[in-house]
């Protein structure tokens, strides 16, 4: 119970400093929010519409009161208007909320499928062609950036297949490219360590008395060896989800993908500070909840932890 | 025993020797789902264009919602404005058939279009004209996605002093001449739409409400926009029923879209990037549309300190940057080099007289007659605008012409220009300026002008009193010829001072499939929706 309390603390001090420090950085970034805004259409505004902006956005008060202010807002559960087009900040993110998890979600659906595939194949039969290309292939795709692998997937399989829509969220099969490419991503790191983890325990003793005892290999590795391996994986998995939430701004521009990371990116480009305060605190908060939720599986999986 | 010798070695692979292979196995068996689910959907039709339905796609929404002033872009047709400019970017009526200046241009009368209703069946009267003018003047300062509403809304209807309905005729009253009133009115600063449209505080209360060929049929923010035909609309029935136009920020997915068939055109300002259009326009499926912009691409001076603060100096750069190179080769042939301060988009105002040079030799000249800077010159870009035109590679071309004239030069790419230019810690800026009303008293008023924020505030150091005079004779000229001359008189004014210089003049290409037809744009981007049409 304490610990849960201490956990919850340190959570609000990391989010607490983070807001802060967030907060100093889009504010003292050069560049003035009123005149990014007004600037939008191509238009340079006179000295004194971006004087009148500033005064409505509050930007002429002191540092420190503004962040007092928004800070209050917050624990209040206001989260304030977006600078540009004045819709309230939560309400944006949170319609975006559902989209970035679809994406993330199968991106992480695709990266352990595929980790968990590959790594058991390894462990079976790691001399076997497939199991170098996967290898080979782990390398490889850890090496290219998201953005190319994604540029790949949409000239390959929507262009000249014409398989798949390019981007967008118009059809229930849209999310599969984004997701391939986010989930590719994740899944060169998941995929090392559960195959390292998985040789390791290949070695202990209990595997050997398995396989003595006349147990089939399939079932050695899946049922025994996979468990064993689990809390290091789903650790990994649980570092590899939150950045995948953080990570899918490139992925969510490219395709069009109407998440809270394309959010982002517009937000940081207009200097919208509502938004980009919101979008790291958020982001900052789904990464802890990811964490712990790691954890609590890991002890599900793995009695040791427990005690 | 053979199973234990080896295990000691590989202790799980061994009991599958000559058995199963369930990895394998599942590896195929995965992969041959995912084939056979792409073929599933695969020869996926166009769906860029269906039966009296369009798909196109922007690089930015076109749709801003309920807080913007306008709510839609001009582009989409939705609402339309009492004037419109043609293509040479002369006022042309729209909702206004005709106008009369009296009292000197102190006194402007619209005639509105009859017979025409707003898309909830509410017919066009004068008073509705007024409502949304003096909304304007009320919600401003307000930023807008599309074009922002200065305060005062001077540089749209001047200082105005009053305006209101009198016998279905629309009237404004100004405190000072202005003498091109239905220009500075032109498209957005025009805008009308059903006063009902219309909150207590200027926001919408709904969709937009206006008079155009096209209805907001639902938006969803930063994807899509869908367009259905206004059956009651003056001009007649447009072609297509129902148009949508997708949001796709990144400018190589646009092109898979276009590629792959899922859209049938690309619109709006930087549809396609300069790199993009030679392939493009080689494709057989598409017609790629190129027409001049307002966007020009300017060399500006800091001026107020060495070594630029010599004007032999500033005329050695313009004669050492080789325009032509600019223009057709990183600009990949969709700018022209440029010469006068105003691009030919201005029609008659610009300066046919104005002829910019290349001559590296009298550059040199020039450079050694005025001694060389102490350290290098620092030409300054911006990283936001590096993403649609390749500033990088242009900077990289001024600073070795720079160089060639003896004028050693670095390149500073910031994010944050304008602090830069403010603390005065640059000697050349490049950058992109569009005048996207076709006014040229804005762009001369609101940057060069001695007492222009953006001259004074950059440290650009131009102090001309001929100039500041010209300016304002020209802005409260009557006559479209005198007007015209002296904005000639400014061109040639500018081009011997050189505060600033152009470097290109900026098409923007926009295609269609050769499916459809009708696609024409103006300078400043628009497009009429209306006049496109399947082909035949």
């Amino acid at each position: 119970m304490t610990l849960a309390l201490r956990r919850v603390a340190e959570t609000l001090l990391v989010l607490l400093a983070l807001s802060v420090l967030t907060f100093l950085l889009t504010s003292l970034a050069p560049g003035d929010p009123a005149e990014e805004i007004l600037r939008r259409g191509g238009v340079q505004p006179t000295a004194e519409s971006v004087a009148v902006l500033r005064g409505e956005l509050g930007l002429d008060r002191p540092l420190f009161s503004r962040y007092l202010q928004w800070l209050l807002g917050v624990l209040r559960g206001d989260f304030g208007r977006s600078y540009a087009d004045r819709a309230p900040v939560a309400a944006e993110i949170l319609s975006r909320v559902p989209a970035t998890l679809r994406l993330a979600g199968t991106a992480s659906l695709i990266a352990v499928g595929l980790a968990v595939v590959v790594s058991v194949r390894a462990a079976l039969r790691p001399r076997a062609l497939d199991s170098r290309i996967a290898r080979v292939a782990t390398v490889a795709v850890a090496a290219v950036p998201p953005y190319i692998v994604g540029i790949l997937l949409i000239s390959v399989v929507a262009v000249g297949m014409r398989a798949l829509p390019t981007g967008g969220d118009g059809s229930p099969d849209a999310v599969i490219l984004p997701a391939v490419t986010l989930g590719l991503a994740g899944t060169a790191t998941l995929l090392r360590l559960l195959r390292a983890d998985l040789a390791a325990v290949a070695r202990l003793p209990f595997v050997k008395l398995a396989v003595a005892k006349g147990l089939s290999a399939r079932r050695t590795v899946v049922v025994h060896a996979l468990r064993a391996a689990a809390p290091g994986a789903i650790t990994a998995a649980g570092v590899v989800l939150a950045e995948l939430l953080a990570g899918a701004v490139i992925v969510e521009t490219l395709f069009a993908w109407p998440g809270v990371g394309q959010l982002a990116v517009t937000a940081i480009r207009q200097r919208d500070i509502p938004i980009v305060q919101a979008y790291v605190l958020l982001t900052a908060l789904a990464t802890v909840l990811v964490l712990t939720l790691a954890d609590l599986c890991v002890s599900v999986a793995d009695p040791r932890v427990r005690r | 025993m053979d199973r234990s010798r080896r295990g000691t070695r590989f202790p799980i692979s061994a009991g599958t020797r000559g058995g199963v292979r369930p990895g394998a196995r599942a590896v195929a068996v995965l992969g041959m789902a995912v084939l056979a689910a792409l073929a599933a959907c695969g020869g996926r039709g166009s769906a860029g264009q269906a039966e009296g339905r369009l798909v196109l796609a922007a690089p930015r929404d076109l749709a801003a919602g309920p807080e913007d002033p306008y709510f839609t872009h001009r582009t989409l047709r939705v609402w339309e404005p009492l004037v419109t400019l043609d293509d040479e970017m002369r006022p042309a009526p729209a909702l206004a058939t005709g106008w009369e200046r009296s009292d000197r241009g102190r006194r402007w009368t619209f005639t509105l279009r009859g017979g025409v209703r707003f898309s909830d069946g509410t017919p066009l009267t004068a008073e509705a004209v007024v409502a949304n003018i003096e909304r304007f003047r009320r919600i401003a300062p307000r930023p807008s996605a599309f074009f922002s509403l200065d305060a005062g809304m001077e540089a749209a209807y001047g200082k105005l002093a009053g305006v209101r309905a009198e016998a279905g005729k629309v009237v404004f009253t100004l405190a000072e001449p202005v003498a091109d009133l239905p220009a500075r009115l032109a498209d957005f600063y025009s805008m009308i739409q059903a006063p009902s449209a219309f909150g207590p505080g200027g926001d919408f209360t709904g969709k937009p409400v206006g008079t155009g060929p096209y209805m907001l049929a639902s938006w969803s923010k930063g994807q899509r926009v869908e367009l259905a035909a206004n059956p009651g609309y003056w001009g007649g029935k447009p072609a297509f029923d129902r148009i949508v136009v997708r949001t796709i920020p990144d400018a190589n997915a646009r092109v898979a879209a276009l590629r792959a068939g899922e859209v049938a055109g690309l619109i709006d300002k930087g549809a396609l990037l300069p790199g993009q259009v030679a392939a493009v326009a080689a494709d057989g499926r598409f017609r790629v549309t190129r027409t001049p912009s307002v966007l020009t691409h300017y060399l500006t001076f800091n001026a107020s300190r060495k070594p630029f603060a010599d004007p032999r100096l500033r005329e050695a750069v313009d004669l050492a940057i080789d325009r032509k190179a600019i223009a057709g080769k990183l600009l990949a042939g969709t700018a022209a080099p440029g010469s006068p301060f105003l691009s030919p988009v201005f029609g008659a105002l610009s300066d046919p007289g104005v002829r910019s040079a290349y001559d590296p030799v009298g550059a040199r000249r020039l450079v050694d007659a005025a001694g060389r800077p102490a350290r290098p010159v620092s030409i300054l870009i911006s990283s936001s605008e590096t993403g649609q035109f390749p500033y990088t590679d242009i900077a990289e071309v001024l600073r070795t012409d720079l160089e060639d004239a003896g004028l050693p030069a670095r390149v500073n790419v910031a994010e944050a220009t304008r602090a830069v230019m403010e603390a005065g810690d640059y000697d050349l800026f490049l950058s992109a300026y569009s005048v996207p009303n076709g006014d040229p008293d804005y762009l001369f008023r609101r940057f060069l002008r001695s007492d222009a924020a953006w001259n004074r505030d950059r440290n650009l150091g131009y102090r001309s009193d001929a100039f500041d005079r010209l300016i304002d004779r020209a802005a409260a000229a009557g006559g479209a010829d005198e007007r015209r001359e002296l904005y000639h008189r400014v061109q040639r004014l500018l081009a011997d001072d050189r505060p600033m210089i152009p470097l290109a003049y900026q098409d923007n290409p926009v295609v269609t499939s050769t499916a459809v037809t009708g696609l024409a744009q103006s300078p400043a981007y628009l497009v009429d929706l209306a006049k496109l049409a399947p082909s035949r």
